[in-house]
C-alpha cells in the first residue's frame, strides 16, 4: 500500500509555485504542474507507470497557482493516492476534476490575489515608499507572501484531506463572495484616497491677466474655476473618465495614449497663454 | 558598474522567469522588484521612491491566462535602472516606465511564446517516464530566453542609459514638462482599472468616501485602510444580526 508521506505533500505545494516558470500560450502551467508532481509520482508509482502517470499532466491547465488554486493540486494527490491504491480512479477522472475546478478557482484566486490583497496593499505601500520610508516595500514584500503561502498551504490540505466535494459546496455558500465583498469596501476606500494623493495633474498652466483702466483681473483656469466648484475635481474627474473608457473596452494603451493627447493638449494651451 | 549591471539583469530576468512564486510573485510588482533594483545600484532610496512612482499606474495592473495589459515587470526592473542611471524625477519616472511596460508587451508575448518549444521538448521526455528531463525542461531554458529578452536590456540600460537622461535634457522645457504632466495623469489608469475591478453598484460609494475623506479632511491612505476595515467590520456584524433575525 503506497501512502503519501506529509514531505511529499508539502513538496508538491510548494512546487506548485514554480507552475509558470515555463509560462507559454500554449499550455500554460502544464508543464509546471507535471513538474510539481514528480514527487507524488515517485511515491505512488513503479518505474515503469512513470511515463503513463505523468503524461496526464502535460495536458493544458491554467488557475491561480498561488493562493487559491492550490487546493486543486491537494485534491489530485488524494485522487492519485486512492487510483494507486485501489485502481478505481481513472487517469479521465483525475483530468475531468482538474479542468473542472481550474476555470472558477482561477476566478476567484484571481480577485483575491490580483484586485484584494495586491492593490490595497500596494496603495498603502506605495504612500510610504513614495514618502521615503523604507517600510513601505518591506511590508508589501512580507505581508503579501505571508498571506500567499498562509492561504495556499490552507488550501492545500484542505483539498488533500475534504476533496472536490467539500471545496464544490464550500463556493456554493456564497461565504467567500461575502468576505470579499467586505475587503473589496476596503479597497474602494483606498483607490479613492490614491485618486486624491496620487493624480497631480491641474489646469493651473492656463490662465491669463487682463489690464484695462479699471484694474486688473486674473484668470486661471485651476484656481478660479475647477478648485472653486469643487477641489479635487479634476482627479475625480480623470479616474470616472477612465473607468467609463474601460467599461466601453476600450484597451489601457489607447486610454495611455489619449492622456499624452491630454497631458500635451493643456501644454499647448498654456503655450497660447504664454507659457512659453 | 559591471557587477551591479549583471546584478540588475538578473533581477529582470526572474522579475519573468518566475522560478517559483514563493520567491518571485512579487517581483512582478515594481514596488518591490524596483526596490531590489536600487538596491543592488547602491541607491536603496531613490530607487525605492521611482519604483514607487512606477508602480502607480499599474496598482490596476491584472494578468489572467497569461495576457497582460502592460509589461509592469519590465517597466519595474528596467525603468528604476534607467530612472537611477539617468537621473529621472519621479512624475517623468513614471511617464517613461509606462512607455517602457507599454513596449514591452512584445517582450512578453515572445516569451509566451518561445517557452511552447520546451513544452514539445518535455512531452518527449514524459513520453519516456523521464522525469529529471521534465524537470530541466520546466526550469532551465525559459530562464534563458527571459535573460536574453529581460537581462540584457537591462545590463544595456545600466551600462549605456545615462544617455536618455541626455536626450530629455536637451529637450525644450515644454516636452520636459508635458512629460511630467502625463506621469501625473497615469496614475488614474491604475484607479480607473480598479474601479472597474471592484466598483459594483452596491459597495461604490466607498470610493467617494475614501475620495472625499482624503480630499477634505487629508487622511493618509494608511488612516483610510483602517477606517475602512472598520466599516467592513460593522457591516459584516450587522449582517451576521441580520441572518439570526431571518433563522
Amino acid at each position: 500500500m503506497a501512502q503519501l508521506r506529509k514531505s511529499d505533500l508539502v513538496k508538491n505545494w510548494l512546487l506548485g509555485y514554480s507552475s509558470e516558470t515555463c509560462y507559454n500560450y500554449e499550455r500554460l502551467q502544464a508543464l509546471g504542474n507535471a513538474n510539481a508532481f514528480i514527487p507524488i509520482i515517485k511515491r505512488l508509482y513503479k518505474e515503469d507507470q512513470y511515463a503513463e502517470e505523468i503524461s496526464k499532466y502535460m495536458n493544458f491547465f491554467n488557475t491561480e497557482p498561488s493562493y487559491m488554486g492550490t487546493v486543486i493540486h491537494g485534491i489530485t494527490a488524494a485522487m492519485e493516492e486512492k487510483r494507486a491504491n485501489d485502481g478505481d480512479i481513472t487517469a479521465d477522472e483525475i483530468l475531468s476534476v482538474r479542468s473542472a475546478l481550474m476555470g472558477p478557482l482561477a476566478g476567484i484566486g484571481d480577485v483575491v490575489s490580483q484586485s484584494i490583497v495586491y492593490p490595497i496593499l500596494a496603495g498603502v505601500c506605495i504612500q510610504l515608499a513614495l514618502a521615503g520610508n523604507y517600510a513601505g516595500p518591506i511590508l508589501f514584500e512580507v505581508i503579501y507572501k505571508v498571506i500567499m503561502l498562509t492561504l495556499g498551504y490552507n488550501m492545500y490540505m484542505m483539498g488533500y484531506r475534504k476533496g472536490k466535494s467539500a471545496i464544490i459546496s464550500f463556493l456554493k455558500t456564497g461565504l467567500l463572495n461575502k468576505i470579499l465583498e467586505l475587503v473589496s469596501i476596503v479597497g474602494l476606500m483606498v483607490i479613492g484616497s490614491m485618486a486624491v494623493n496620487n493624480i497631480s495633474f491641474n489646469f493651473s498652466l492656463i490662465g491669463w491677466e487682463v489690464t484695462n483702466e479699471i484694474g486688473s483681473v486674473a484668470f486661471n483656469l485651476q484656481t478660479t474655476v475647477f478648485d472653486a466648484l469643487l477641489p479635487g475635481m479634476v482627479p475625480l474627474a480623470l479616474v470616472l473618465g477612465v473607468w467609463g473608457l474601460l467599461k466601453k473596452r476600450v484597451k489601457p494603451t489607447v486610454i495611455i495614449l489619449l492622456m499624452f493627447v491630454l497631458a500635451f493638449a493643456t501644454i499647448g494651451l498654456a503655450a497660447l497663454c504664454g507659457a512659453y | 558598474m559591471v557587477v551591479r549591471a549583471i546584478l540588475v539583469a538578473l533581477i529582470a530576468t526572474c522579475s519573468t522567469w518566475w522560478f517559483s512564486h514563493v520567491i518571485t510573485r512579487t517581483w512582478l510588482y515594481p514596488i518591490w522588484s524596483g526596490f531590489l533594483v536600487g538596491i543592488v545600484m547602491g541607491k536603496p532610496m531613490e530607487g525605492m521612491m521611482l519604483a514607487a512612482a512606477i508602480n502607480l499606474p499599474y496598482v490596476g495592473f491584472i494578468t489572467a491566462g497569461g495576457s497582460m495589459p502592460g509589461n509592469a515587470m519590465f517597466a519595474g526592473s528596467v525603468g528604476t535602472a534607467l530612472g537611477l542611471v539617468s537621473g529621472l524625477d519621479m512624475t517623468t519616472a513614471t511617464t517613461i516606465g509606462v512607455i517602457l511596460g507599454s513596449v514591452a508587451v512584445m517582450i512578453w508575448n515572445a516569451y509566451m511564446s518561445i517557452n511552447s518549444i520546451w513544452v514539445h521538448m518535455a512531452d518527449k521526455f514524459a513520453a519516456k517516464g523521464n522525469l529529471k528531463m521534465i524537470r530541466f525542461c520546466n526550469y532551465v531554458p525559459s530562464f534563458f530566453v527571459s535573460l536574453i529578452l529581460n537581462g540584457v536590456p537591462a545590463f544595456l540600460i545600466v551600462m549605456k542609459g545615462a544617455v536618455v537622461g541626455d536626450w530629455l535634457a536637451a529637450c525644450p522645457q515644454w516636452v520636459i514638462d508635458g512629460f511630467a504632466m502625463v506621469g501625473g495623469i497615469l496614475p488614474a489608469l491604475g484607479v480607473g482599472m480598479l474601479l472597474n475591478f471592484l466598483g459594483q453598484k452596491k459597495i461604490l460609494p466607498f470610493f467617494f468616501l475614501g475620495f472625499f475623506l482624503a480630499q477634505f479632511l487629508g487622511l493618509s491612505t494608511m488612516a483610510i485602510t483602517i477606517f475602512g476595515a472598520i466599516i467592513a467590520f460593522i457591516i459584516y456584524l450587522f449582517g451576521k444580526d441580520k441572518e439570526k433575525e431571518a433563522a
